[in-house]
């Protein structure tokens, strides 16, 4: 098993810019408008999802390759034959994790934890952690484990980059004089669909 | 290799996986448990639970872990009033002074045919944008009109009569977002120490002559209710104060300085808010709610 760095580096560039899972994947909306409004929440939420994303993304390529398809192999003559069951698996692992970080951030952090309030356990249900560990297992690339830990980090980094972008945004509209049928959740959704525009830029970087 | 395989062995597998995290997670709830004060969940529950902030915290569960960490009163829940301070004391172990609900009461009686000075306006129809134009009428005290604070209760417990808010006490739990949407601060949250209570419904601070420029009943300051009943009013830059730590609002009827102030105060700014008691509610049925007495 090579170490390639220019693989690993265009895998991360590709996942944070190119095609990051908010923007082009439009995974993870839910925690990406709820938690925007203020930018230290936004950042919180951002390390918080990059963490689990990155835990989750490891122990899904462990279970994937250590679990299901050497299992279904031996007992079933295909290693594809158990694939239904990743969704299962997979939602399993992340809830976990959840609760581990959750348990975690209340001991050790716990303002952050006052702060990430209902939306921590949202992290469970966020599609952008259950999208990114199906995506590994989808390419060629994260075949190999060092590289489906980048994937997940940058996943990970990507979202927080994009929510603390949207936070930042959202902070200096609150100054602005929005249209009152755009007030609230309509101007949000404007500028996320003009953040995504913007990053249709980086298409052609890396891979 | 048949279905019934498959099947078997999906469920093995994630019987297993499930075992190996259940197993991670309760050592995990061992480890990391966090020591919280069982009050708080005590204090969490005696709470009215309507996560309004009236007390100033971010929710009643805040609230809770306040008043068990001593940062907070625990009469500091305006909605639950006296019953749930009795309640959070028991749960503390601390004695508990009488509190009253507090409610709020506008500092303002002009209706739109009292107001002088007024000028036509146009502009966005809230209070907030009137006050900033300033010269939407004569007084620049009194209630505007627009109904910001109505607007902003949510529990549909105002309503505008004649440019005028009127409270329904009946729904009104004191959670104060109409005393932070005035832009006047007219409207004050007092401790409703009966149903009914007495206000001086005017909060123009100028002298006489200019209160009489902008209002048919605004307060003057001419002094008259401190002179003859200092306990209880004292008058302060040209405008009137009711001392609610001297004012039970019992037997005001009985009570002949009050009534005599009540009869002589030449501005008639003294105004009942709240329901009035039974004795003397049909009396006052014919009369409009908020009526000077």
């Amino acid at each position: 098993m090579s170490v390639d760095l220019g693989v690993m580096f265009g895998l991360f560039l590709s996942v944070v810019l190119v095609n990051n899972l908010v923007f082009q994947g439009f995974l993870g909306i839910c925690p990406f408008l709820g938690v925007s409004r203020k930018l230290d929440m936004a950042f919180g939420m951002g390390c918080a999802v990059t963490f689990v994303i990155t835990m989750a993304g490891v122990i899904t390529w462990c279970i994937m390759h250590f679990v299901l398809h050497p299992v279904a192999g031996w007992a079933l003559g295909d290693p594809r034959a158990l694939n239904f069951l990743q969704y299962v698996a997979f939602i399993m692992v992340i809830a976990s994790m959840v609760q581990l970080v959750e348990m975690y951030l209340k001991k050790f952090f716990p303002p952050l934890y006052t702060a990430l309030g209902v939306f921590l356990p949202l992290i469970t249900t966020n599609c952008a952690i259950l999208g990114a560990c199906l995506y590994i297992y989808m390419k060629d690339e994260t075949q190999q484990l060092l590289n489906a830990l980048i994937y997940a980090f940058g996943g990970g980094i990507g979202f927080a980059i994009a929510i603390v972008i949207m936070a930042g945004i959202r902070e200096h509209i609150r100054f602005s004089r929005v249209p009152r049928p755009l007030q609230g959740a309509g101007i949000s959704l404007l500028i996320a669909g003009i953040l995504a525009l913007a990053f249709t830029g980086f298409t052609g970087i890396g891979k | 290799m048949g279905a019934l395989e498959t099947v078997l062995l999906a469920s093995a597998i994630l019987f297993g996986v499930t075992l190996v995290f259940a197993t991670l997670l309760g050592v995990a709830k061992e480890k990391l448990r966090v020591e919280e004060d069982p009050r708080i969940a005590l204090v969490n529950e005696a709470l009215p639970a309507a996560n309004c902030g009236g007390c100033g915290f971010a929710g009643c569960a805040d609230f809770a872990k306040a008043v068990v960490e001593q940062r907070a009163e625990c009469t500091g829940c305006p909605v639950g009033g006296s019953k749930t301070a009795e309640r959070i004391a028991q749960i503390l172990g601390v004695e508990v002074v009488r509190t009253y609900p507090y409610r709020p009461v506008i500092h303002c009686r002009a209706k739109r045919s009292d107001k002088l000075g007024i000028v036509p306006y146009e502009g966005v129809a809230s209070c907030v944008e009137a006050n900033v134009v300033g010269v939407t009428q004569g007084c620049t005290y009194g209630c505007l009109g627009y109904g910001d604070c109505v607007r902003a209760c949510a529990y549909d417990a105002m309503r505008m009569e004649e440019d005028l808010p009127v409270i329904d006490y009946d729904k009104c739990t004191g959670c104060g977002a109409c005393v932070r949407a005035c832009p006047r601060n007219i409207i004050e949250q007092i401790p409703f120490k009966q149903e009914r209570m007495l206000v001086i419904a005017c909060a123009n601070k100028e002298p006489v002559k200019c209160v009489k420029a902008v209002c048919k009943v605004g307060c003057i300051g001419c002094g008259l209710c401190q002179r003859l009943f200092a306990d209880l009013f004292r008058v302060e830059n040209n405008l009137a104060y009711l001392n609610y730590d001297n004012y039970t609002g019992e037997n005001d009827e009985g009570n002949e300085t009050l009534q005599k102030v009540l009869q002589k105060c030449p501005a008639d700014v003294m105004v009942y808010f709240g329901k009035p008691k039974a004795q003397y509610a049909e009396q006052l049925a014919r009369e409009e709610a908020g009526h000077p007495v």
